[in-house]
């Protein structure tokens, strides 16, 4: 972590936890997946002067809570967008696209003022803001994003919660 | 089972080795040891794994028929992957959508408008247009492609406003009621935009009988804000806002990002030089130009239509004219032609519909710029007119800049139209012919 010599002084551990949880939170990385929180501050090491400029790096160890979706994990998700190709679900800040070759066969593509998907009776309605339970079949970490692809074509996948009943 | 002893290293045909592998699949179950997610039923990883563990015996035997075996491996891996296969029609973050492998390929085309991240293979897109034609055709739509500048509205960067347009900074429209209001200034963009007149009518008729599609040079946050001006709803343009960052090609556009099949598809557009693959698919626009920046753009040293404060008409603009060459193309294609759905042609449609305009026309050129020569050539013939060189007493117009050429005195005795070139180009434009004396030349010179 490295620190602007404006913010040494008495308040210095502080500054820096503070920058931490600023940098951190919210990245991701492809090893461990999306930061979500920092609990707890675990060590800060000696900091170092950098030569030429006056910044200080300090060492911390810290412990916090990562999101990383696997294969073969289920999760639950928020539809943000349906269209003809399937539709796109948001699990916190992992993207999740599930294509309509890994919808069930019954459910039908119906566009209009809200795109959705249908079962032929009716009964099961894939919209806007449905929650569905899906599952991963194939993730992949950029710098800022995890894209996954899901599936809801095997048995207990689907909606959870029709919105327009709630 | 013994991957030692079974393998058939030396065995003679390749058949063999497809059956052996075949079996070897069917016999084992799915949580092989060396795979580590159990959840994961991947026949694929399986099948790697096996190839592996018979390419280290192939090594240890050492045996020259190893390139062969290796081929045979080749010639296995492609059938078993026909079992197993994905034809990946296309990828969402570089992963394909219908297995999840990583694919790193450049193939297919990109549909970031559509979702960011969103790629889609050849056979998919084909697939995509066939299902979309049948939905829309069955609703009567065709697909209509517009593009904005010049031909929706006219936007210029709040810097070049010239002196006489400055009062239009207090008259601009709120943007909190977006649909009452045709004149918007975006701070955060620094620009001005005009919608032109009548074009939520046009919008609004348009959409019952297009499924409409905006194509723009501009870049994706423009577009989407001009999106928001003219479908505050987001009803017409929801996930079809095509900008200069979507197309595959430089400087050009194209339809390979419309998910419609060009034989339905009609564009919109000012500028021919942006389709040279689709022309036949262009309505040519004529250009809006409310502000002085886009005249100066264009050459032009007139006064702009917000200097002289003034606008185009409403009812009897160029939008309005289109709308009704819109409305007929559709009613031609849906009610007057023979034969099937899928293989009716709107470019045909257009084509005809375009070579009524000027039908029963014989025209002659007369000392007209030879560079200039071909293409009005070209609009006049596509327009319906027979073109002839020789004089003949079938010629219905002389198209000349000089009263004073032998063709131009020969009209006005023989009692012939003599109009200037501009009444081609009026006709491309308004889709309909122009009543000749507005286009008449005056005398200007008494040698030939």
């Amino acid at each position: 972590m490295q620190l602007h010599p404006r913010y040494f002084g008495r308040n210095l551990r502080d500054n820096l936890v503070s920058k931490l949880m600023k940098d951190v939170e919210g990245t991701c990385s492809g090893r461990h997946g999306f930061v979500v929180a920092v609990t707890g501050i675990e060590n800060i090491g000696k900091g170092l002067i950098r030569d030429g400029t006056g910044f200080v790096t300090f060492p911390v160890k810290y412990q916090c809570v990562v999101f990383r979706p696997f294969k073969g994990e289920i999760l639950e998700a928020v539809v943000t967008m349906v269209n003809k190709m399937g539709f796109f679900a948001e699990a916190g800040p992992v993207q999740i696209f599930v294509s309509n070759h890994l919808i069930p066969d019954d459910m039908e593509f119906q566009s209009g003022d809200m795109p959705n998907y249908t079962t032929s009776d009716g009964s099961v309605k894939i919209q806007k803001d449905s929650e569905v339970r899906l599952k991963i079949i194939g993730t992949r970490v950029d710098a800022t994003e995890i894209f996954c692809i899901g599936t809801i074509k095997d048995d207990f996948l689907g909606v959870i919660n029709d919105p327009t009943t709630v | 089972m013994s991957v030692v002893t079974d393998s058939p290293v030396h065995s003679s045909g390749s058949d063999d080795f497809i059956d052996y592998l075949n079996e070897a699949l069917d016999a084992s179950s799915p949580n092989s040891s060396s795979d580590e997610e159990a959840e994961n039923q991947d026949e694929f990883e399986d099948l790697r794994n096996k190839r592996r563990k018979l390419e280290s015996t192939e090594e240890t035997e050492g045996s020259t028929s190893e390139g062969i075996v290796e081929q045979k491996l080749v010639v296995a891996e492609s059938s078993v992957v026909k079992v197993d296969g994905c034809t990946h029609p296309g990828t969402f973050g570089k992963l394909c959508i219908s297995c999840g492998e990583i694919l790193d390929g450049e193939s297919g085309v990109t549909f970031g408008y559509i979702h960011k991240g969103l790629r889609l293979h050849e056979e998919e897109i084909s697939r995509l247009r066939n299902t979309e034609m049948n939905t829309f055709l069955f609703s009567k739509k065709l697909f209509l492609v517009l593009d904005l500048d010049h031909t929706l509205l006219n936007t210029t960067i709040l810097g070049q406003l010239s002196s006489e347009e400055l009062h239009l900074l207090n008259e601009t429209d709120s943007l909190e009621d977006v649909a009452k209001g045709s004149l918007f200034k975006l701070e955060h963009m620094h620009m001005m935009t005009k919608l032109r007149p009548f074009v939520r009518t046009f919008l609004k008729e348009a959409s019952a009988m297009f499924e409409m599609y905006i194509y723009t040079m501009g870049d994706r946050p423009y577009a989407l804000e001009m999106a928001k001006l003219l479908d505050p709803q987001g009803e017409y343009f929801n996930a079809k806002v095509i900008s200069r960052d979507d197309g595959t090609q430089k400087h050009q556009k194209g339809l390979d990002v419309v998910l419609g099949r060009d034989s339905a598809v009609l564009i919109l557009d000012d500028t021919e030089h942006a389709w040279m693959k689709h022309k036949n698919n262009l309505i040519l626009m004529e250009r809006y130009h409310f502000f002085a920046s886009s005249c100066r753009q264009f050459g032009f040293n007139c006064k702009s239509l917000a200097e002289t404060k003034s606008d185009e008409n409403e009812t009897d603009g160029a939008l309005a004219k289109i709308l009704e060459v819109l409305k007929q193309v559709h009613c031609t294609f849906f009610e007057k032609l023979q034969g099937d759905l899928v293989d009716r042609d709107v470019r045909q449609v257009l084509s005809s519909v375009r070579g009524e305009i000027l039908s029963g026309c014989v025209i002659i050129f007369s000392r007209i710029n030879h560079l200039a020569l071909p293409t009005l050539k070209r609009i006049a013939e596509q327009l319906g007119a027979t073109c002839l060189t020789e004089l003949d007493p079938t010629v219905t117009h002389v198209v000349a800049t000089d009263a004073g050429t032998e063709k131009a005195r020969w009209a006005v005795k023989e009692k012939k139209c003599l109009v200037h070139p501009r009444w081609i180009e009026a006709a491309n434009y308004f889709w309909e012919k122009q009543p000749e004396e507005n286009f008449f030349i005056k005398k200007t010179t008494t040698q030939s």
